[in-house]
């Protein structure tokens, strides 16, 4: 079950980092970088 | 201020992301590393999987600590740690461990009963990710302030409500995390329940006389500078409650509830043989009044909220202006001794004797770090 969160998580990630390379206002990017944050500290199981 | 986003502002938004999940990962990372402890002479260290298979390799299993005296007499479990951010019942099981010289009787002591708590904080509680006491040596000793509830890396998915599986009890889901909502436990539940479940298999096969579960509590709380008796335990709470009065340490006796259930003041009682108890010091750190959110708080109890909601006469515990944690571990540790003394009193053959406890004004002159053990080098 843990992979398959995990993989969920990492799905999330992917879609977000996708938006911030797609958006053309640096402050949205900004935005997306603060949600990579914890989804990064989730995939690797640290908090 | 519109400034255009390109793939470069994003790639370096990114690696900066990278760069604040480095750092806040490796401050999460060091609460993994465990506490240190210097048991007394005696102590034998155990491993709560002892007592059940299932903990074998399992994060959450803590270790148990047991000493026997050479004159024959009743066990005593000592249990700290329940919830890793009232840190008096850690530390408190923590003075028993490294000063105990048990005479009759003997000690059980588990200064950390839910390990994983300790691997995580509550910083949007703002809450510290450590306490240190200074030493007689020169040294510090430091202790993590953990979370009330398991770390949900181990602890997860939690379910929307938290079916109490003894009881069938209703409870937010997040309290599956929470070691004292799950007793008695069950061996093929979370891991929170497989912990209280050894725990339980402890009690009854070690068949523990007197259960001690220590706790703190907001001043605002109404059950604080309080014990929580089973119906068993309570002639000798009456009589424990009682010295503390006359030796000037205001205390309150509550029946444990019977319809509150996965508590250790209520299944312990009904699931073993053991007399339960549960005391509760007061601790500002904990309530809802509080400003700033420190390691200083955590230790000294001083708030000027809470001055203010003891002038409105909101708070149940006398509030001067602190809530020192010698304070709050000098009644944990008086409360133990008045316990094991009426105990051998009303159980003569079940009587536990230690020595070299410190005192409740030992404790308030000296403080807490002069009676911690040096680590050893």
């Amino acid at each position: 079950m843990t992979l398959l969160y995990r993989a969920i998580v990492l799905f999330i990630l992917l879609l977000t980092v996708r938006c911030q390379f797609r958006e053309r206002d640096f402050w949205r990017q900004a935005t997306a970088a603060l949600v990579v944050v914890p989804l990064l500290l989730r995939l690797l199981m640290i908090k | 201020m519109r400034i255009k986003g390109t793939p470069f502002t994003a790639i370096v938004l990114l690696l900066a992301a990278a760069g604040l999940a480095a750092i806040a990962g490796a401050s999460f990372m060091a609460m993994w590393n465990d506490d240190l402890f210097v048991p007394a002479p005696g102590f034998e260290k155990k491993m709560l999987s002892d007592w059940f298979d299932g903990l074998s390799g399992s994060p959450a299993d803590t270790p148990v600590y047991i000493q026997d005296g050479e004159a024959p007499g009743g066990t005593v479990l000592i249990l700290g740690g329940t919830h890793p951010t009232e840190p008096a019942s850690m530390v408190t099981a923590t003075l028993f461990l490294e000063r105990a010289r048990v005479d009759r009787g003997r000690l059980i002591v588990i200064p950390q009963a839910n390990l994983l708590g300790f691997t995580h904080n509550s910083p949007q509680e703002a809450h510290p990710q450590s306490i240190s006491f200074a030493t007689e040596d020169g040294g510090r000793r430091v202790f993590r302030y953990g979370s009330r509830l398991t770390n949900p890396i181990y602890e997860w998915p939690a379910p929307d409500i938290y079916i109490h599986p003894a009881s069938g009890q209703q409870l937010p889901g997040k309290e599956r995390g929470n070691i004292n909502r799950c007793y008695p436990g069950i061996p093929d539940g979370s891991v929170t329940e497989q912990a209280a479940y050894a725990i339980t298999e402890l009690i009854k096969r070690e068949r523990v006389d007197l259960s001690i579960d220590l706790h703190e509590a907001s001043p605002e709380y109404p059950v604080v500078n309080a014990i929580v008796a089973h119906e068993r335990s309570m002639e000798l709470a009456a009589m424990t409650t009682m010295d503390l009065e006359m030796a000037g340490i205001p205390m309150r006796l509550e029946p444990s509830p019977k319809n509150l259930r996965g508590l250790t003041h209520r299944e312990w009682g009904d699931y073993t043989d053991t007399m339960p108890v549960l005391m509760e010091a007061g601790n500002p750190v904990q309530g809802r009044l509080r400003g700033r959110t420190d390691e200083r708080l955590a230790l000294t109890g001083e708030d000027k909220a809470y001055v203010k909601a003891a002038a409105l006469g909101r708070l149940y515990i006398p509030y001067d202006g602190d809530q020192r944690i010698e304070y709050r571990v000098g009644r944990h540790t008086a409360s133990i001794m008045a316990f094991l003394e009426n105990l051998e009193l009303l159980f003569p053959d079940r009587g536990v004797r230690l020595e070299g406890i410190p005192t409740f004004d030992e404790l308030q002159e000296k403080g807490v770090g002069a009676f911690l053990n040096p680590l050893k080098m």
